[in-house]
């Protein structure tokens, strides 16, 4: 589904290149849940960026199901975003001012899902994260826990086949990162591809696979088994 | 994006800032209604002007000695003062000939003092034939207008003003068959017009003296010729048809065969008032101009206000284009906001404008009496609304294209 091959990215500014990616590769399988981690500057949030189409690469191939983003438009690239992925941010990146409903609904406004079917959708995604009793609130009026709730039923809205999380429990306490990462794992257990960036190896652990990012190129690259006694320890 | 879904986003985003959205829209209506109130006065004064020219009568056509000027705004030489001679008694009897002509009035003009006892006044005065009451609508309120035979025998009668009779006689005593002294020959008043006012070529009908036009022509003038024929058209007959044939007939009776050496000018009441029309159209389009520079002030306040809300939405913009919207998506959504804000801002100005105009005619013909004509234009409603969506296009598109080719992770970045 996911592959990079020596993906690489600099960024030039005032004469100084800065290189984030130095030659990237690996693979990921549709329904593998991976998380991403590395120290702050190790090139993991410019990867995910890459991998998520908000970012261009400067050399190396990428392909998201067998399609190379340097053959796709910008056009193209926004029109795979909405239907085909799903964002969590750290910083939530609600609009603040409408309601929950109104949030979600925002991906399909750029969809070409007809708006008789909206409704259903918005309201099932919002359910899904367990907020049918906030659909009419305003995002500014909720906790931390569930505005990341919400995002994630913004991310769920398009029924899209992978999901990337940016540090999705960095603002978060341990408690309502939890439920967002349960969360996470339901999702993947129903068969959607979840990417994840952290740098929290307790949030990393609920996936079956980390890959270690460190000054811009894959430092390793495991499979491992989720580990119950970190969830218990962080309930 | 549906444009159904692109109107809903773009009003919800203007009305989560109303008083921003009001204030920015503020330029916008004072632009827009000044245009539209200015529009209105300068049609109000055209309909007033053009209907007391055509108060004279509407197929006149008037016959002035001297040849015409080349320039639509300049005036024959006639009225400039100058003696021209040409206009004489047989161009009368010959267009009184003419089928296409119903009536010929000729005229003679002068300055003189009307004296009635210890009273005495300098008036115009007008030497006529009976047609002249005809020609130019004029009716009689008190006595009676003098007859064909009066002119025939140079008889010493006289037709005045309402205004003058007043000044002459005061309020109580009846003007009708008193004797009064022009330029100190003895007239005897026959007849008081009904009402004075403003007639043609300005003159102060109020005020005017109209004797038969022999007495004047030899006895205070002096002269046998006219300084105007008064000609009203058959109706029958087009009255370009008429004008054409009294220039043929002048020309023969004048031996002039090079039309560029006519001794005459002859002006219909069409001409003038596609020269007044001109006029009154020029002064309103250039007080709609200055109006218009407000506009263009109002726009660039939208523009400002889009500018900064373009910067203020970066992270919306970035996460709107993470979930999938596409550079014309956004910047769509922008323009639609902008020209919403102009249109909305243009409607307003046009209530506005509206309600303003009312009251400059109410307090103008309440409080001052004058007979002020409310002109509300659609040409101007129709100019605002076109003018206010088109600023809304023109100063959205820079803040709107900024907002549309935002990268997405600087976007989301943005602090």
């Amino acid at each position: 589904m996911i592959e990079v091959n020596n993906l690489k990215k600099e960024y030039l500014e005032e004469d100084v290149t800065t290189k984030a990616l130095r030659g990237v590769t690996f693979s990921i399988e549709q329904g593998e849940f991976v998380s991403i981690m590395g120290p702050s500057g190790s090139g993991k949030s410019t990867l995910l960026h890459i991998l998520s189409f908000l970012d261009r690469p400067t050399g190396g191939s990428y392909k998201f199901q067998g399609k190379s983003i340097d053959d796709m438009t910008d056009r193209e690239l926004a029109h795979v975003r909405n239907s085909d992925m799903g964002f969590v941010f750290q910083s939530f990146n609600l609009l603040s001012r409408l309601t929950v409903y109104d949030n979600v609904e925002i991906p399909l406004l750029y969809s070409e899902i007809p708006s008789a079917k909206r409704k259903n959708l918005v309201e099932e995604a919002i359910k899904s994260v367990g907020l049918e009793d906030k659909i009419y609130t305003e995002a500014a009026r909720l906790s931390g826990g569930q505005k990341q709730r919400v995002a994630i039923a913004r991310a769920l809205v398009t029924d899209p086949n992978v999901i990337f999380a940016d540090e999705p429990t960095g603002n978060l306490d341990s408690q309502s990162g939890l439920q967002v990462m349960e969360i996470f794992e339901a999702l993947n257990k129903k068969g959607r591809t979840v990417i994840l960036v952290t740098h929290e190896t307790q949030t990393a652990e609920f996936a079956n696979r980390i890959i270690r990012i460190k000054d811009g190129v894959v430092e390793s690259d495991k499979a491992i088994i989720a580990n119950q006694h970190h969830r218990n320890n962080l309930k | 994006m549906l444009y159904k879904d692109a109107f809903k986003t773009a009003t919800r985003s203007l009305t989560h800032g109303k008083m921003r959205s009001i204030l920015t829209m503020l330029g916008i209506v004072i632009g827009i209604a000044s245009v539209i109130i200015l529009m209105s006065i300068g049609q109000s004064a055209q309909n007033l002007i053009l209907g007391q020219v055509q108060s004279i009568g509407s197929n006149l056509i008037i016959i002035m000695p001297g040849a015409p000027t080349n320039g639509k705004f300049s005036s024959p030489a006639s009225s400039q003062g100058i003696i021209i001679t040409s206009l004489q008694q047989r161009d009368v009897d010959d267009l009184q000939r003419e089928p296409s002509v119903m009536a010929v009035a000729p005229e003679v003009r002068g300055q003189a003092s009307v004296v009635y006892g210890n009273n005495n006044v300098s008036v115009g005065y007008a030497g006529a034939t009976t047609d002249l009451f005809e020609v130019s609508n004029l009716t009689i309120g008190k006595g009676q207008k003098f007859s064909k035979s009066d002119v025939d025998s140079a008889n010493h009668v006289a037709v005045i003003g309402p205004d003058l009779a007043n000044t002459l006689f005061g309020p109580s005593l009846n003007p009708i068959d008193k004797t009064i002294r022009v330029k100190n020959i003895s007239f005897r008043v026959v007849g008081v017009l009904s009402k004075g006012g403003t007639g043609a070529f300005g003159v102060d009908m109020g005020n005017l003296v109209i004797l038969p036009i022999t007495v004047a022509q030899k006895q205070l003038l002096g002269m046998n010729y006219f300084n105007v024929i008064i000609a009203k058209a058959n109706p029958n007959y087009d009255i370009n048809f008429a004008k054409s044939r009294i220039t043929f007939s002048l020309r023969q009776n004048h031996g002039i065969t090079d039309p560029n050496k006519d001794d005459f000018t002859i002006q219909t009441q069409a001409d003038i008032l596609s020269l007044l029309g001109n006029i009154t159209s020029i002064l309103t389009i250039f007080l709609a101009a200055i109006a218009s520079i407000s506009l263009v002030v109002g726009g660039i306040g939208i523009m400002n206000i889009m500018l900064v809300s373009v910067t203020e939405r970066t992270r919306e913009i970035g996460l709107r284009k993470a979930v999938g919207a596409t550079n014309n998506d956004i910047l769509q959504q922008f323009l639609i906001e902008s020209v919403l804000l102009t249109f909305v801002g243009g409607v307003i100005g046009i209530l506005m404008g509206a309600i303003i105009v009312i009251l400059i005619y109410f307090v103008l013909s309440t409080f001052f009496s004058i007979g002020w004509v409310f002109a509300f234009p659609i040409s101007a409603v129709v100019m605002g609304l076109v003018v206010s969506g088109v600023s809304g296009i023109a100063f959205g598109i820079y803040p709107a294209r900024k907002a549309g080719k935002k990268n997405p992770i600087d976007a989301l970045r943005y602090e």
